[in-house]
């Protein structure tokens, strides 16, 4: 290891080696190859993630050189370790709205513990506590699974693209907050965790074991969040007190931001590499058929009808029916986002669009 | 005084002189429009554009500019002024009256967006957006009592 010349004539009285005797050659001293003197301005809300893309800083490559955790952008050596990444092109991971959405999250964090009135909470007829405490309690068993399923894909993702890893890293812990603010919720009003299914469990098993990052993406982002940003916004109308409604809101918006993230990941999937469609689509043709056994699970689903009737009283004249007519939207919704992303499908969906009341021509053209 | 700007000038004033308020929700980034039918078939058209934890734009659009927005309210003057006077009656939304109720349920107050992106971003920023309308509450009742 030796000083580099120009080094030495800026820097004469280095020594070259610590007092432990290794060698040195204080390379970092020289700076940046080509970036050196790049000073990014701060924006009105301070510097962002997209205030220090610039130069070659902002630049992602498709496919990037090393596998290593070394910084992109970093004078990287040739000889650095390969870290066993296995999603190493772009289009694995990105979305063009990913520096955005990690800035929003970290923008938009909120605390289970401080930020929900628990002090309103009231008491509820039973019908509807028991109700509240088991839709929380399928929704705080549900929620983790879209803090797994990025954990389990994220570490095998090129470090290069470290946007999209910070943004996963933020929906981690969103659904954190999520699985401890319907565990709060089933506790705090005096009623508890109520009834967990081994078909729900099933489910969620054939999500977390999807076999490619793009399969597991498009069943949860896509399909999944999709689902239950809606049941968040249904939630949120049948809210019985503000402690509810504060909750269904604030999940509803972390929801949405991780929706936002898989339309428009999938989208760039798709665009950059047409062949990944048919493996998208094979996995919507399984997840919908779960996500529609899901959505019928006789606890989440019943549970919801009873607070969608305000009672036991009205629930086949008013919960179901309702229900039903919100599913339609739920439908609706992730249909649009699909045709959003690139990946259509109108055309080969087996779900029964006539019977759900679903209009085609609306998902198709602008305003619906 | 639902359907002028003074309303919304007052609000996004209110929401520059709340930063601790909104700075806890976090930023947000988009446009919002608001048509309101009036029942002689004429139309209020609002354009708010929020910035970082600020309403920086409160505009009236011509008609079909509400689909520049990232998305779009749609309802009849009477739906809207019932959601403002519930807010004025509670102090903010209540039951049926918070925004996202009232566009779930798609009959008096729609929600429209020419690109899903547009409609998602209603609920990516919904807690900012309920409490810019629930400022309403002390808006309205002040404007009450100086007209009393």
């Amino acid at each position: 290891m030796v000083i580099a010349t120009d080094i030495l004539d800026k820097y004469p009285d280095l020594p070259d080696t610590n007092p432990s005797g290794t060698h040195l050659d204080w390379a970092w001293l020289a700076g940046h190859e080509s970036e050196w003197g790049i000073r990014p301005k701060p924006s009105a809300r301070g510097l962002t993630m997209m205030d220090i893309a610039v130069g070659s800083y902002g630049e992602v490559p498709e496919v990037p050189k090393h596998r290593a955790m070394a910084a992109r952008g970093a004078d990287i050596d040739d000889d650095v370790p390969d870290m066993g990444y296995i999603l190493n092109k772009k289009s694995d991971v990105w979305a063009e709205n990913v520096s955005e959405l990690y800035e929003e999250a970290v923008a938009r964090q909120w605390s289970a513990t401080r930020d929900i009135p628990w002090n309103e909470l009231q008491e509820l007829p039973s019908d509807l506590e028991h109700a509240m405490c088991q839709l929380c309690t399928t929704l705080s068993e549900i929620e983790m699974i879209a803090s797994d399923l990025p954990a389990k894909w994220r570490w095998r993702m090129n470090h290069e693209f470290l946007e999209a890893k910070m943004f996963l890293c933020t929906q981690i812990m969103d659904e954190a907050r999520h699985t401890e603010v319907f565990r709060k919720r089933a506790l705090a009003n005096g009623g508890g965790l109520l009834k967990s299914r081994a078909g729900t469990e099933s489910l969620l098993r054939t999500i977390i074991e999807a076999k490619t990052y793009t399969q597991a993406t498009a069943l949860l982002h896509l399909l999944g969040e999709g689902f239950i940003l809606d049941l968040f916004r249904q939630g949120e109308a049948i809210a019985p007190t503000e402690v509810e409604k504060r909750i269904f809101r604030m999940t509803m918006q972390d929801e949405a931001r991780h929706v936002a993230y898989g339309t428009l990941h999938i989208r760039h999937s798709v665009e950059n590499d047409p062949d990944v469609a048919e493996e998208i689509h094979e996995a919507l043709d399984h997840g919908e058929h779960a996500m529609v056994a899901l959505g019928g699970n006789p606890d989440m689903s019943t549970s919801l009808a009873l607070l969608l009737a305000g009672g036991a009283e009205k629930v086949e004249e008013v919960g179901f029916p309702l229900q039903q007519r919100l599913n339609k939207n739920q439908f609706t919704s992730y249909l649009a986002r699909c045709e959003r992303a690139g990946i259509s499908r109108l055309e080969r969906t087996q779900l029964p669009l006539d019977k759900l009341g679903i209009d085609i021509e609306a998902i198709k053209g602008p305003g619906g | 005084m639902i359907d002028s700007l003074t309303l919304y000038d007052r609000l996004a004033k209110e929401m520059a002189d709340s930063p601790n308020q909104y700075e806890l929700l976090g930023d947000i980034d988009m446009d919002l429009a608001i048509v309101m039918n009036r029942p002689d078939g004429s139309a209020f058209r609002l354009m708010l554009g929020f910035a970082g934890i600020n309403c920086e734009k409160v505009a009236e659009v011509e008609a079909g500019d509400e689909a520049n927005a990232d998305c779009w309210l749609v309802g009849d003057l009477e739906h809207f002024q019932a959601m403002f006077d519930n807010i004025t009656a509670n102090g903010q939304a209540t039951g049926e009256w918070t925004l996202n109720t009232l566009t779930l349920m798609d009959e008096r107050i729609l929600l429209r967006a020419s690109d899903p992106m547009g409609w998602d971003m209603f609920h990516r920023f919904n807690q900012t957006l309920q409490e810019f309308f629930d400022g309403a509450s002390s808006v309205l009742s002040s404007a009450t009592s100086e007209e009393s």
